[in-house]
């Protein structure tokens, strides 16, 4: 007990800024206090720590996910699946008839499949886009430019306010508000900006984007803004005194320094979105196919084979995304 | 229990105690067993699975029935993969095909059903009245019978796969103010005057049956059997579709009954395929809605009720029981106030009051306000039900809905339309 109250009052310094992750970094003589009071504990091995973690992760999640690759391999019965090593449901994912015959019109054309990966894959990448454009000022708002700890935090609260209710509700809350009878049109007729309904505010692209962004653009804020809260304020200062200009204080110093949280918020973002099935079906009006549904339908109608080749397709697009943006940005160098 | 002071350990303790959890764990889970072995577990979709059918079969039978209401699709995975999991599946004929290769089912024996002899010819012969025509599609009598291995057989027999109970007939519900006429074909659906004012079904096994039905209508193709379709066939229907979903003629894909309402209260759609209680549901809330008696005919679909192969024993009499509990008329009565027909319609009789029979059953207007299953009011004394009488409706299937050899195709060139 007495080790804990020590580091935490080493570490809250009496000269602890604002902010909520403000706190200066500990001397070097503090951090040695720390270190040499955190000397690792004999006693527990650390085998013993990360047996639980590691058996759940085998068991939950690494066994699964060989047993759906592996399933990719077996062929369906029509009613199930029965083992084999067959490729035909990879064929069957990349190529399309007449693929490889220059005389059919789908002479090279990709699978549908394939463009369905390709479609779900573009979309998240625009949606990402739009979410870090919001999330940003966002997030730099709220760490930068409000200085008081609890405004701080309400308005972070008030940020994740729409994750207090489930998914499904925030996803359906948009009908009311943007169908043919819906707020918006009601409002536009009203005034008279227009004189008959305008469809395209539902079941369009634009409200699948908009309940996109809406649904997911706290997830990078969050990030985003505990990273920017992290910065040593000092460097700040002590890029004024030597004159340089808000902009260049922002590219060189806040930018790079938040870069990991833009990563990570990214990241979750991604994986969310690449997975994504239901949105389309509420504010779409199912008038898409992402790879979650083509899993759905397949699953639907018991060919587990090719639903996993799916499933194992989306899950290296998500990994290769993911590694991209890992590329981009050294968390572990950063952090 | 006396302990000797100095004896515990912190060690025995925590030994002593997670054993002593343990074993009334592995008890717990025994009893629970035990339990299960008393009593049935039905899954199904929304039309049977209802709180007050399972409440109502504890009460009568002195055992007790549970009931879960699923998705279609997770319905279907849970009676395909985790037969274990319920003894009582409230399932579709159209799923046949794929179930009775996996033996997930038992057959069942029609010497133990009591009114079997009741039942009508819409799932033994095929024709409710000898004029009917059998309809296109995995019609029920093809699913039904089956030898006491559970193959399918051609003819009658002593067992059968599933026993039937309830069904009801699809088509196109509309909005009477918003198409400005009475819809009455099926081409109305792919109509350009309704542009941006349509929804389908976003099943793909249904959807395209609907869609086919339309094309058909309008007289651009003769489909072989729009149950079970050709490649070719396929194509032809996805390819004219395709364009028009690219032109905006589709407002929407519903895929659960709630959406399919919203769509019409909200004004988003002026016609769209629907099942028969959403008219009930869209009037409830103000809004003109009329369900279509199409000419080319109605797609049917069938339910009734199967026994896990699991069950066995105690469970197994009980699960006759309530199969003829089923049957005796009381659920049927139920479940016809939400429009839905039973196989028995006599017994449903019993239970009905008579202005009830003579709207749900006899397609006469109704001398009284009738009320849904749970006390809503939702016929006006007046209204008389589209399409006429059970019999009438009936001898006049189209196709019934149907799992088509080219399934995997069918998925695949679904997605390429909802994808365009």
């Amino acid at each position: 007990m007495t080790t804990v109250e020590t580091y935490s009052t080493l570490t809250r310094t009496e000269t602890a800024p604002r902010g909520l992750i403000g706190a200066a970094p500990p001397t070097h003589a503090e951090a040695e206090e720390v270190q040499r009071k955190y000397r690792r504990e004999p006693g527990f091995p650390v085998p013993i720590l990360i047996a639980p973690a590691t058996l759940w992760l085998v068991v939950f999640l690494f066994l699964p996910l060989l047993s759906i690759f592996i399933f990719t391999f077996w062929k369906s019965t029509g009613h199930g699946m029965a083992p084999a090593f067959t490729f035909d449901n990879y064929r069957a994912f990349f190529v399309t008839e007449g693929f490889f015959d220059p005389s059919n019109p789908d002479f090279l054309t990709p699978s549908i499949f394939l463009r369905t990966l390709w479609t779900t894959f573009r979309f998240t990448i625009s949606v990402m886009a739009i979410c870090l454009i919001l999330a940003y000022p966002m997030a730099y708002f709220l760490s930068m430019q409000v200085e008081d700890f609890k405004w701080q935090l309400a308005l972070f609260l008030l940020v994740m306010v729409p994750f207090w209710t489930s998914y499904l509700i925030r996803a359906v809350a948009w009908l009311p508000m943007l169908g043919r009878h819906g707020l918006i049109n009601e409002f536009l007729i009203s005034i008279g900006a227009i004189d008959e309904p305008v469809s395209f505010f539902l079941y369009s692209e634009f409200s699948y984007t908009m309940a996109l962004v809406q649904l997911y653009v706290v997830l990078a804020v969050g990030p985003i803004f505990f990273s920017l809260a992290k910065i040593d304020r000092t460097l700040l200062e002590a890029a004024r005194d030597m004159g340089a200009t808000p902009f260049q204080i922002f590219r060189e110093i806040i930018a790079p320094l938040s870069l990991p949280g833009v990563a990570i918020g990214m990241i979750f973002i991604f994986v969310m979105l690449m997975g994504e099935f239901a949105t389309a079906v509420v504010v779409y009006g199912g008038k898409t196919s992402t790879t979650g549904t083509v899993i759905l339908n397949y699953y639907a109608i018991a060919n587990y084979p090719f639903a996993a080749v799916n499933a194992f397709m989306l899950m290296v697009a998500m990994m290769i995304g993911v590694i991209v943006i890992l590329r981009v940005v050294d968390i572990r160098k950063e952090l | 229990m006396r302990v000797q002071q100095g004896q515990w350990s912190r060690r025995s303790f925590l030994k002593t105690t997670a054993a002593g959890v343990a074993a009334a764990g592995v008890a717990g889970s025994f009893a629970r067993i035990a339990d299960a072995a008393d009593g049935l577990r039905s899954i199904g979709l929304g039309v049977s699975e209802i709180n007050e059918i399972q409440d109502k079969a504890t009460k009568d039978l002195g055992f007790p029935v549970s009931g879960q209401a699923m998705g279609y699709g997770d319905m279907f995975s849970k009676m395909l993969n985790q037969n274990d999991q319920y003894e009582i599946a409230e399932g579709y004929y159209n799923d046949m095909d794929v179930m009775l290769p996996a033996k997930v089912w038992q057959p069942i024996d029609t010497k133990k059903l009591k009114d079997w002899d009741k039942v009508t010819n819409l799932t033994k012969t095929g024709r409710l009245t000898p004029e009917s025509s059998v309809g296109q599609g995995d019609a029920p009598y093809l699913f039904l019978w089956v030898d006491e291995q559970g193959n399918k057989t051609k003819g009658p027999s002593q067992y059968i796969s599933m026993c039937p109970a309830f069904h009801n007939a699809d088509s196109i519900g509309y909005n009477p103010k918003a198409t400005g006429k009475t819809i009455e074909s099926w081409g109305e659906l792919l109509n350009k005057q309704y542009k941006g004012k349509v929804a389908l079904l976003n099943v793909p096994q249904i959807g395209v049956m609907d869609a086919a039905m339309a094309i058909e209508a309008l007289g651009l193709k003769k489909f072989g059997d729009k149950g079970n379709m050709t490649k070719p066939e396929i194509d032809f229907l996805i390819d004219y579709l395709i364009p028009l979903k690219k032109a905006g003629h589709f407002r929407a894909f519903w895929e659960n009954f709630g959406q399919s309402v919203n769509l019409m209260v909200n004004g988003e759609v002026a016609l769209e395929s629907m099942w028969s209680p959403a008219v009930a549901a869209i009037q409830a809330e103000g809004v003109p809605c009329v369900y279509a008696f199409p000419k080319e005919g109605m797609r049917g679909w069938h339910g009734g009720l199967a026994i896990s192969a699991k069950v066995k024993g105690k469970q197994l009499d009980q699960a006759y029981e309530y199969i003829n509990w089923w049957l005796a008329g009381w659920p049927a009565a139920f479940v016809a106030r939400q429009g839905y027909y039973h196989s028995i319609p006599d017994n449903a009789k019993k239970f009905l009051a008579p202005e009830e029979w003579d709207y749900w059953y006899d397609g006469k207007p109704a001398a009284k306000d009738l009320s849904d299953p749970f006390g809503t009011v939702i016929i006006k004394k007046g209204d008389v039900r589209t399409g006429g009488s059970y019999w009438s409706r009936y001898s006049k299937i189209a196709v019934w809905n149907s799992l088509m050899d080219e399934n995997d195709y069918l998925v695949k060139r679904w997605t390429e339309f909802l994808t365009a």
